[in-house]
């Protein structure tokens, strides 16, 4: 066994977890009693859904598909600190 | 034969983070207030994103058959576990921080908090 058909197994055993992961964190956002909770969630979910487009950038091999992870972390940390700062203070901020 | 190593060594490092992520997905479901999943946030903060991101650095590295391009998705997957590393810890600990002053989170079952009985008598700002 070479290690392409090593690899491709191996994702292909690796892929539902994140899917069932990913669908957990969506029950969070959806019935989450207050913000915190729900950005927390959204949060989580990011870094899930940056991780797993990682790994089928290996499954598609398509390398390029890796330039969205770096976009989707730094989303992420704005949102934290921008509903922060609303949270505080009661204004975005100008 | 380094191919096989990096691989593997890539693929124990993505499947710990699937897991830490299965686990974490669940702790924030069955916790039970805001702070408390505070918690299962940062597990599936730093075990389940820096840690197979790591991994899949190692994978590219040893996959040819992913073309020249591989040598960037390794650079790119680095320079996102790093980015993560330092943004993710941050903005925890600001909404962590903006709940509590704010008290937009409910601290449901609470045993004590010194913190909030020294901002309600004036300690502290």
């Amino acid at each position: 066994m070479g290690i392409e058909e090593q690899v491709m197994l191996f994702i292909t055993a690796i892929i539902p977890i994140f899917i069932v992961s990913i669908i957990l964190y969506l029950i969070r956002i959806l019935k989450g009693p207050t913000i915190p909770d729900m950005v927390i969630a959204v949060d989580a979910i990011s870094y899930d859904i940056a991780v797993f487009l990682a790994v089928l950038a290996i499954y598609f091999k398509s390398p390029i598909l890796i330039s969205c992870v770096i976009v989707l972390m730094l989303w992420a940390y704005a949102l934290d600190i921008y509903v922060a700062k609303y949270l505080e203070s009661k204004e975005m901020g100008e | 034969m380094i191919n096989w190593v990096l691989v593997i060594i890539g693929e124990i490092l993505v499947a710990v983070g699937a897991i830490c992520d299965l686990i974490a997905a669940i702790g924030i479901n069955r916790f039970p207030n805001f702070f408390v999943r505070l918690h299962a946030l940062t597990v599936g903060t730093i075990g389940g994103a820096f840690v197979p991101l790591i991994g899949i650095a190692l994978i590219a590295l040893g996959a040819e058959f992913l073309g020249v391009y591989r040598f960037f998705m390794a650079g790119a997957s680095v320079i996102a576990a790093i980015l993560l590393l330092f943004l993710a810890p941050v903005g925890s600990h600001a909404i962590a921080r903006a709940a509590h002053r704010s008290k937009a989170a409910v601290v449901h079952p609470k045993i004590v908090d010194r913190l909030e009985e020294d901002r309600e008598k004036g300690v502290i700002e």
